[in-house]
């Protein structure tokens, strides 16, 4: 007995060493990048000694950024200007104008709409793929993934042209769309659903239950955690895109990518406001991972369907 | 059901038919190739991305468009920003300057090329992406009015190179950089070097002796051999490309600037640190590197960076190659270009403010003032505004100078392969430098290597 | 449901009828898990697929067969009906050039150079990211471990650090003097000449990209570790297996469709590296050792503009990594679709 519970303990030690090890590993350069943005360019990039204290530049870094003129990271209050008058007074009426989106409110809008939406084709899909039988499934398969492989640089140019003939330049639209059907998730959703056991839906259609039932009320619900990973895929696509988005949207919508590239000028890298970008871009991703968390709960399909 | 079996081919019958003609309807109003009520005129503006559709008038009665679009980097933007009242004032138009970085621009501006939509009515280009830029067949030729403006011979007459093809014009010349050295007046007088004696690189080396272990004479960056290269190169009148398009770098004056370059390393006169570093802003910050060959243009970004230092620089003009050499060379320079795609009006538009912000001496002294872009306009070098002492050159009249300097630049033959031009030496020089290479293997590799990766011939 | 046998009465009711018309429409219609259902759940992704993404990619692979010589003007279609005008130009001046950028890929030395380099990454990379992704998500999915959301986010962080940045950080901490090595240092092992080498600069664009993905393949298998019934794993310790036989005999072969997800998408995320390359050895150096096949498309289409050529490489990318990925699915043991 004893023996066991040595070995246990020395697993549980392995273990616990093992991802301290790698938690260590990770926050080093995200720890750097934190420590980068509270100092100043010239102590941060002298390579002689590396400096691993924070500074206190941090706001003057900050201040710097969002005094550019060509980009604006974190927005600000904005003014309404559209009244309907009634006489003795006005009534304003646009509140969207309250808050000028800077950089990090249009990412994280952009990434929010992009997710629900392709969360929803993307396991629609892989549900059809994995579930259902019926002509052309391999070859749409495959040419979904095989959309997986083009590098974006040269899509660029056709897509770019296809959405002027549309009219949706600068406009959120036109880089949510093309990849709503992103082959990414409906590959991952395809693998994942597979795991549904066919006697599951077997039962729960003789009881009577329609398909799109099957799909809300068993496949989507036993599949909470592949969700929250799916989600984190789709949000992480969306916020890194920089080559479509930098074409197509002008500097009232940049988002993070776009807008911290404007910060590496015709000659110089500011890099202490690009360090206070990146990690001031990395709060929400941080709050949504955390928020996340919660959906990977495991053994949802244990016991429910009797061997 | 065979009833409804009839009725049904009934049906689908009166549909098809229906359809058919329908479509035949419409086939007077489809087609391929151009429509017959287009003009000309259209073709030679190109497609249109306004909602307006298709011009119905030639170029010379086109109206102006009210406003316009340009877009600029940083300093230049700034810059263009200034002339923005004065123009609505003069000409009534509301041009608005869109600042973008510089590699996003390019990124940004060449996609709408390439796509044909979506392009500004002006853009900032520079001299050493023309040649390629040009090529796409994407900007707008100007020759004709560049002609009814008169203004053709008012500028330095080695921009024009890279702008022209078979003929057209696709660009007007904004600013150039005459290459100066810039200097630490306090480091070399702490040790007796006197740069207005210095006449030769093999002066200055000697020269450079003179400094102790630890600091430098200049700095040859690493990352940029090629930059100091093709200022050389271009000092001696050297040709990347022959007339034909032959590859030319390894000519006897590449040589020759190979090894005066290799002759540097070799005398421990320069540091190594990467151009454009934090480090390398430090060393000429603490007197580290004593000098800097540059465009006229640096002299505002050392006065960005390194602004406590103000007062203790100056300039002199480039040591020559050999002796009794030009010492007249460029580092840098822009235009103003006009895509093919915009519409008449807009594209006029644009040219008229092209030509009241570069074509105009005041423009062109404005923004040299405020930001010290050179001006390409040779005709703004009589003005006194390049006799305005430089503070942080201890007043030193450097205007003058690089204005002297300006009407002998010689041209230099960019094409759409000068990248390659660029890798190739920065390649082979660091080999060169590390004593893998002699001068001599250097650049017979460098032009083996884009004559082979652009199938031109070598020289 | 009550149901009166027609051949025993006279003739049938028009209740009758109903039902056997309702019955044989009944069995017209594909049996659910067949027909159109299936298309139905697809049709919202497909159609925005089939708008977006189908007309660049059928583009990409006509530009390839062409040779780019410029911006094009003329007209490819016109509509004109007196109350709507609509006019397609063509994008761009081309010259039907058949195979021949396909062939010119063979004797370009500089894409070569290119694959080999992708490749070499490829191989070191992409198992030893999948292996400690996996280690990962089994250590955090123990359930004696607290706080296992926690480090699960941060383990996964790496992959929201921006591109530049992280670049940016990893170019310093290599330097010759910079962080990594001074660690080496002091714990008595040489410097390492991480951007200096062809080798060692390979192996640092293999560290900074392993360090931004483990984590993000890590959340993946982890989803997939949830979807495996905890009555195999209690099955397996009632006949005596230890740690290492549960994850090899009950783990391992469960994870199977999601470890092959993630080995095939590495696979295609690797040969689609482009910025970090360009970041951290400027594009390639020393001696172009780490160029890779996306940066040399980019190259050979923003700044060269030789649209077709790069069209060409775009397909041949794209034939490359489709053979690997089948071949992965079919090691796998995904025997259909």
């Amino acid at each position: 007995m004893r023996e066991e519970t040595r070995r246990e303990a020395v697993w549980q030690f392995l273990t616990y060493a093992f991802i301290l090890l790698g938690a260590i590993l990770t926050l080093v350069p995200l720890y750097w990048i934190f420590v980068a943005s509270t100092l100043k360019e010239s102590q941060f990039l002298s390579s002689t000694s590396p400096r691993l204290a924070p500074g206190d530049s941090f706001f003057a870094n900050f201040q710097s950024l969002q005094a550019r003129e060509n980009v604006q990271f974190v927005g600000h209050v904005g003014e309404m200007t559209h009244y309907i008058d009634l006489g003795p007074f006005y009534i304003a009426y646009d509140f969207w104008n309250l808050w000028n989106m800077g950089a990090i409110e249009s990412s994280i809008f952009v990434a929010g709409v992009y997710t629900l939406l392709s969360l929803l084709l993307c396991s629609m899909a892989g549900f059809a793929f994995a579930k259902y039988e019926f002509r052309f499934k391999k070859p749409i398969f495959y040419a979904i993934l095989a959309t997986l492989i083009l590098p974006i640089q040269l899509l660029v140019i056709p897509l770019f042209l296809l959405m002027s003939q549309l009219g949706l330049t600068n406009n959120y639209w036109a880089i949510i769309l093309p990849w709503a059907a992103n082959p990414l998730g409906i590959f991952l959703m395809r693998q994942n659903m597979r795991s549904i056991p066919d006697a599951l839906l077997e039962s729960a259609r003789m009881d009577g239950a329609t398909e799109f039932q099957l799909f809300y009320k068993i496949a989507l619900p036993t599949m909470k955690s592949s969700l929250a990973a799916l989600s984190i895929i789709l949000f992480l696509f969306q916020w890194n895109l920089f080559l479509f988005p930098l074409v197509i949207l002008d500097q009232g919508k940049y988002t993070i990518p776009v807008a911290i590239n404007q910060l590496v000028g015709a000659q110089r890298v500011y890099y202490d406001q690009i360090m206070v970008a990146a990690t001031l871009s990395i709060i929400p991703i941080f709050i949504l991972f955390l928020f996340l968390q919660k959906q990977f709960v495991s053994g949802i399909l244990a016991g429910s369907v009797k061997e | 059901m065979t009833n409804d079996d009839r009725k049904s081919v009934g049906r689908r019958n009166v549909l098809k038919g229906a359809g058919l003609a329908g479509l035949a309807g419409l086939a007077g109003c489809v087609g391929t190739g151009d429509p017959s009520s287009d003009s000309t005129a259209t073709q030679a503006s190109g497609g249109s991305t306004d909602a307006g559709g298709s011009t119905t008038t030639t170029a010379a009665q086109a109206a102006m468009a009210q406003s316009a679009e340009v877009w600029g980097w940083d300093v230049a933007a700034k810059a263009l920003n200034l002339l923005d009242e004065p123009y609505e004032e003069a000409n009534g138009g509301d041009v608005s300057i869109n600042q973008i970085g510089r590699s996003d621009l390019k990124d940004k501006f060449k996609s709408t090329l390439l796509s044909g939509s979506g392009a500004p009515a002006a853009s900032m280009m520079e001299s050493v992406d023309a040649a390629s830029w040009v090529d796409t067949g994407g900007l707008r030729d100007i020759s004709g009015w560049l002609d009814e403006a008169g203004i053709k011979g008012d500028f330095v007459s080695g921009k024009w190179g890279p702008l022209e093809k078979d003929g057209g014009t696709y660009a007007l010349p904004w600013d150039i950089g005459p290459v100066g050295t810039f200097y630490r007046r306090d480091v070399m007088d702490e040790y007796g070097i006197d740069v207005e004696s210095v006449e030769t690189w093999d002066q200055y080396i000697e020269e450079g002796k003179k400094l102790p272990e630890d600091q430098y004479l200049l700095n040859l960056p690493s990352n940029d051999y090629d930059g100091l290269w093709r200022m050389m190169f271009r000092q001696i009148g050297g040709q990347p490309f022959t007339q034909n398009g032959a590859v030319n770098i390894a000519s006897d004056k590449s040589l020759q600037v190979a090894r005066i370059l290799k002759r540097i390393r070799d005398s421990g006169v320069a540091n190594d640190l990467a151009s454009w570093s934090s480090s390398w802003f430090t060393a000429f910050g603490d007197g580290t590197t004593a000098s800097l060959t540059a465009g006229a243009w640096m002299e505002g970004t050392l006065k960005a960076e390194l602004g406590d230092t103000s007062g203790n620089w100056g300039v002199f003009k480039p040591p020559a190659v050999e002796s009794g050499g030009s010492r007249a060379t460029n580092w840098g320079g822009s235009n103003l270009t006009i895509p093919a795609q915009v519409s008449e009006e807009k594209a006029k538009r644009a040219w008229d403010y092209m030509a009241y912000a570069l074509g105009r001496e005041e423009s062109q002294l404005t923004m040299y003032r405020e930001y010290g872009l050179f001006p390409a306009l040779e005709t703004t070098y009589e003005s006194e505004a390049y006799d305005d002492p430089h503070a942080f050159l201890d007043g030193q009249p450097a205007g003058r100078m690089f204005a002297e300097i300006a009407p002998n630049i010689k041209p230099y033959r960019y094409t759409i392969d000068t990248p390659e031009v660029t890798k190739a030496i920065n390649t082979h020089f660091r080999d060169m430098m590390a004593g893998d290479k002699t001068p001599k293997e250097a650049v017979d590799a460098a032009a083996s290597q884009v004559a082979d990766r652009t199938g031109r011939d070598l020289a | 449901m009550a149901t009166r046998d027609s051949l025993s009465g006279t003739e049938p009711s028009f209740r009758d009828r109903v039902r056997f018309a309702r019955q044989s429409v009944g069995e017209r219609l594909p049996t659910p898990g067949e027909g159109i259902v299936g298309y139905l759940f697809l049709l919202p992704a497909f159609l925005l697929f089939g708008i977006f993404l189908a007309f660049p990619i059928v583009y990409t692979f006509y530009l390839s067969f062409f040779r780019f010589e410029g911006v094009g003007n003329d007209t490819l279609l016109w509509i004109d009906t007196g109350f709507f005008s609509y006019r397609l130009t063509s994008i761009a001046d081309l010259r039907f050039i058949g195979l021949e950028n396909y062939i010119a890929m063979f004797s370009d030395t500089l894409f070569h150079q290119a694959l080999f380099n992708t490749t070499f990454i490829l191989v070191v990379q992409v198992p030893l990211m999948v292996a400690l992704a996996l280690l990962f998500a089994v250590a955090l999915d123990a359930s004696f471990v607290r706080l296992r959301g926690v480090f699960r986010t941060v383990l996964a962080l790496p992959v929201s650090a921006n591109l530049v940045a992280y670049s940016t950080v990893f170019l310093l901490m290599m330097q010759d003097a910079g962080l990594i090595n001074y660690v080496l240092t002091s714990i008595g092992l040489p410097a390492i000449p991480w951007l200096t080498s062809s080798f060692w600069s390979r192996m640092t664009i293999v560290g900074a990209v392993t360090w931004r993905w483990t984590g993000y393949n890590m959340i993946i298998l982890l989803a997939g570790l949830q979807n495996i019934p905890q009555q195999l794993y209690e099955a397996a310790e009632i006949d005596g297996a230890t740690r290492i036989q549960k994850f090899r005999y009950v783990t391992v072969p469960q994870l199977r469709p999601v470890l092959l997800f993630v080995f095939v998408t590495s696979t295609i995320g690797t040969f689609k590296l482009f910025s970090e390359p360009v970041i951290i050895n400027g594009g390639g150096a020393p001696l172009d050792s780490t160029i890779t096949i996306v940066q040399y498309i980019y190259q050979t289409a923003f700044i060269d503009f030789r649209l077709g050529y790069a069209s060409a490489l775009t397909y041949v990318l794209i034939g490359v990594v489709s053979v690997l990925s089948a071949i992965q699915l079919n090691v796998g043991g995904e025997s259909d679709a």
